[in-house]
């Protein structure tokens, strides 16, 4: 079993003792033998490893320096295990050779105790196997952790293949297809390390730049999609390039009609929707008919379809809709919608665009789908501007898992437009803080890709 | 260590060498794979791990050189290079299975393939490797800047939410049920690289309902040779017939070849049935070019079943025109005379018959039995009564069990004199049986006073070889199991004769 599965693995008994512990007595045959599986585990563990240490920094969780990842197989342990380090402030929890039985429900129900009251509680209990570090501040990032530029990196290298790709093809030249390969690699590679940092990227939005900003954005929230359900790296690395090539047929439309200022007649907006159409031309053209070009053949042709066999092209209800291209119908049109073009001058706020995708899941979109969308992108996503109940505008950095309606928000503005350099402010664990709606950034003087890159 | 590392990368060349000359599953590259494999795992088991460096012509362990290739098209060394991995770290525990994996991957050639990302998508669990980053060029970036035209912002904000009818007020918890969970589990087990392929071709072939462009048509001959490949018979079948019907185009023309066709006894005994099923529809879209070689396959079917049902095939194909097949009935090869005259015999083509006549001097007794089966489904008793007197046993049998069962009631007579001839006690007993069995069969109304006669005969002597005159007779009476001859055989149990009694006795008990 690979460190990472074990690493699940012990954190789904982990959880399982801390609820037995909530539940029942300590003495009860539950938490007993919930504690005999999780120790076991961990002493197994110990012959490997000199210590096993959790570390939770923002909304990630390393066991032994490894990423693990909310994934939606073990996701209620996953959450459950962060939202206490979170809530305890955390940093570190370590287990030692020599743990025990006893000592891990010691631990479980010192866990159960509210955050000023758990140092006194740990110490009282005198756990010789057992040791605790507290964050002194919510952004200082363990030291093992990578350079987090590199995922900036990534995402800016990704752009400019995505630009140099869509417009060689524009111009009939050709495309470096390694390259492209290589991008969606990156991304995989970058996603797995800093999953919300490559996420927030996608709240920059570039008028100009809109085809391939768009591209890009749809690649990587496809594929965020794709991690969070379990895909396995074959079928990550053909989500991303699926929803990086998505519109790769509007390079056999004019230029002019897809950039038109004005409002499309009928006739024009059936050449742009023909798009699907030549998108499967162009993929057979550049990315050739392996598994990943089928994959993208396919969601070319299909993500305009709804869920209830309606959209375009034309098809019949026999033809199954991949669920390559279910995600990315959803995350294509949650780009579209958040991103300014020239016929859609202000565009919606990401909160808007998340409850018009959550009204419409059944209809365009598949519900299950649509939930773990939501769920990864949280009710206001990254980039939201959100107006508190104590007047003041924040913006949204970063979501906390298992808190969707509760993200963490640096504090930017007053509600009468008075620029500030606020605090970052965890609304998971901020009580008192509540969101009294979204609001556009413009008005407040909030540029959101400034705090986000 | 690196001495044995060295040794380990001389297996590793060996076996990868092995591939690339006779591809992964030649027993020949088969043989290198366990040894490598024991050498390999001995090593991680006492020394816990293999690190190798990538040069570009060179590959280290511990700093020293345990391989070096100058040769670009042969080099291991460069070819990894080349794609960025610069190391690699192989881990105790590792399975022979990802070994095979990390073997076929790096045997790779061909320019257009990129080991690393090839390597990177096994996502191996015991092997690591480190590829580097082209170190980039300028990616810096302008940000947007976000303009703040004099725009109602709060107007248009309630506007859109008016269209969109959207309720502020709801809740939204994106929590999934288990049932949800189950379905989304469900939903991609069902995403599998066949279902994918399945649903590219749906597409492509709903595209070429009305875009008959070279792409589109190239791309389903694409992935029809995939599908052949893959063995997906299914939808070879649904690309080839779609291409024939919408852009009428032939794409099976390109494997009707011989070394094709050959090719399919790789599979033919392997794949499941259902895949049988399907890779049987998808050959009778073959053409009368096919016939031979097909024929040639056949002896590589294993399976008697699957045989018949491959005969019922070419026999399918060959309906309009046999000729391309003919030839095989001159054969050296008792095999393919066979496999010819099972799918002649599926025939209702006439002139059929006139051709097989030759073989039934064949000097081979497994041709000759073909020629029986064959005149048996073109219904020709007579031909086969014809056998009656072959020099052969199992000949003489099995004209008899084919006569057995299409009635030919010329024959009773005969038969009645074979048995009473002195010859008979001389025949194999299933020869005896087979004679009675065809009796029975073609017998008129006065079969059971004739049977009767034989089990009652008187004997003075020779009593002890006629014994089986007798059994056979009652034995007879039984299988008729009518009144008459259930009475005869009762009658039988009152006889003098202990023969008699006994042969009815075990009869009438069964």
């Amino acid at each position: 079993m690979s460190i990472y599965s074990t690493g699940k693995n012990m954190i789904s008994l982990f959880y399982a003792l801390a609820k037995a512990a909530q539940v029942y007595d300590i003495r009860n045959d539950v938490v007993i033998g919930a504690a005999k599986k999780f120790g076991h585990i961990l002493r197994t563990l110990l012959n490997i490893y000199p210590q096993i240490e959790l570390v939770r920094y923002r909304e990630y969780v390393f066991f032994n320096k490894q990423r693990l990842r909310f994934e939606i197989d073990g996701y209620a342990s996953l959450q459950f295990v962060h939202d206490k380090m979170k809530r305890l402030r955390l940093r570190s929890i370590i287990f030692l050779p020599g743990i025990n039985e006893e000592e891990l429900i010691l631990l479980c129900l010192a866990l159960t105790k509210k955050r000023d009251e758990f140092p006194s509680e740990f110490n009282a209990r005198r756990l010789a196997y057992v040791t605790v570090e507290y964050a002194d501040t919510e952004e200082s990032a363990p030291d093992f952790l990578e350079d987090g530029q590199r995922v900036k990196r990534t995402y800016f290298k990704a752009l400019k293949v995505t630009k140099n790709l869509m417009n060689n093809l524009w111009k009939n030249q050709a495309v470096d297809v390694k390259s492209s390969k290589r991008v969606v690699y990156g991304l995989v590679n970058a996603l797995s390390q800093d999953e919300f940092g490559l996420l927030a990227l996608t709240a920059i939005k570039n008028f100009d730049e809109y085809t391939y900003n768009h591209s890009l954005n749809v690649g990587i929230l496809a594929l965020a999609v794709g991690q969070r359900i379990g895909f396995g790296k074959k079928d990550l690395a053909r989500i991303g390039t699926a929803g990086i090539l998505h519109d790769i047929g509007k390079v056999s439309i004019p230029k002019d009609l897809i950039y038109k200022p004005t409002r499309l007649s009928e006739p024009e907006w059936e050449i742009i929707k023909r798009h699907s159409e030549y998108g499967v031309k162009q993929i057979i053209k550049t990315r050739g008919l392996d598994e990943t070009g089928m994959i993208s053949l396919i969601v070319a042709y299909q993500h305009h379809w709804n869920y209830n066999y309606s959209g375009y092209p034309r098809h019949d209800k026999n033809l199954l809709q991949s669920m390559f291209a279910k995600i990315v119908r959803i995350c294509d049109s949650y780009d579209a919608m958040t991103t300014a073009r020239v016929y859609q001058p202000l565009p919606y706020i990401p909160s808007i665009a998340i409850r018009v995708i959550w009204r419409l899941a059944g209809e365009c979109f598949d519900p299950v789908l649509v939930k773990v969308f939501v769920q990864l992108l949280g009710i206001y996503p990254v980039g939201s501007c959100l107006e508190m109940n104590d007047g003041f505008i924040g913006l949204v950095l970063r979501q906390n898992e298992g808190h969707p309606a509760q993200p963490t928000i640096k504090i930017l503005a007053t509600k009468q437009k008075d620029v500030i350099d606020g605090p970052v402010i965890d609304l998971s664990v901020e009580s008192d803080r509540r969101v009294v709606r979204a609001v556009y950034p413009q008005p407040y003087g909030i540029n959101p890709a400034e705090h986000i890159v | 260590m690196p001495k044995n590392v060295q040794e380990i990368m001389h297996q590793l060349t060996k076996a990868i060498k092995s591939i690339q000359l006779y591809g992964i599953n030649h027993p020949s590259a088969q043989q290198v794979y366990q040894p490598l494999f024991e050498a390999l795992t001995g090593f991680l088991k006492n020394y816990g791990q293999i690190e190798l460096d990538i040069n570009q012509y060179s590959i280290s362990s511990d700093s020293q050189v345990v391989y070096q290739e100058r040769e670009k098209d042969v080099s291991i060394a460069f070819r990894l290079f080349r794609d960025g991995v610069r190391n690699i770290k192989i881990v105790e525990e590792m399975e022979f299975d990802e070994m095979m994996l990390f073997l076929e991957v790096i045997s790779q050639t061909a320019r257009e393939q990129d080991i690393a990302l090839n390597l990177w998508e096994c996502n191996f669990s015991h092997i690591d490797f480190y590829v580097i980053e082209e170190e980039d060029e300028d990616l810096s970036y302008e940000l947007p800047v976000e303009e703040t035209k004099d725009i109602d912002f709060q107007g248009k904000l309630a506007a859109i939410i008016a269209r969109e009818k959207l309720d502020m007020t709801e809740t939204i918890d994106p929590a999934l049920s288990e049932a949800e969970m189950q379905s989304l589990k469900t939903q991609m087990a069902h995403e599998s690289d066949e279902a994918g392929r399945s649903v590219a071709i749906s597409t492509l072939i709903n595209f070429l309902q009305h875009d008959k462009s070279p792409e589109i048509i190239d791309s389903l001959k694409e992935i029809l040779a995939q599908c052949i490949d893959q063995h997906e018979f299914h939808n070879a079948r649904l690309i080839a017939t779609s291409l024939e019907r919408y852009a009428k185009v032939n794409a099976i023309d390109r494997y009707e070849q011989e070394n094709t066709i050959l090719d399919f006894k790789n599979f033919i005994n392997t794949i499941a049935d259902e895949a049988y099923n399907q890779f049987l529809a998808f050959i009778a879209l073959f053409t009368k070019k096919s016939l031979p070689y097909f024929i040639r396959l056949m002896p590589s079917i294993q399976r008697s079943e699957r045989l018949e049902r491959f005969r019922d095939q070419v026999a399918y194909i060959a309906q309009n025109d046999y000729h391309p097949v003919l030839g095989f009935l001159q054969s050296g090869s008792v095999d393919l005379i066979i496999n010819t005259v099972a799918v002649l015999s599926r025939l209702s083509a006439e002139g059929v018959i006139g051709h097989l006549e030759g073989l039934a001097v064949h000097p081979r007794v497994e041709v000759r039995c073909s020629l029986i089966n064959a005149y048996r489904a073109f219904g020709q008793p007579a031909r086969i009564a014809g056998f009656l007197d072959d020099d052969e046993a199992v000949v003489r049998i099995k004209s008899l069990q084919s006569i057995a069962l299409i009635v030919y009631p010329p024959v009773y007579y005969r038969l009645i004199a074979r048995i009473k001839s002195r010859a008979f006690s001389a025949l194999d007993m299933t020869e005896q049986k087979a004679i009675f069995t065809c009796l029975i069969a073609n017998g008129g109304p006065g079969l059971i006073k004739i049977l009767e006669k034989m089990l009652f005969r008187r004997m003075l002597f020779g009593r002890k070889r006629y014994r089986v005159v007798r059994r056979l007779a009652a034995w007879a009476l039984e299988e008729i199991n009518s009144d008459e001859a259930r009475t005869v055989l009762e009658q039988g149990l009152k006889k003098r004769n202990a023969d008699i009694r006994q042969a009815c006795e075990t009869r009438l008990k069964q």
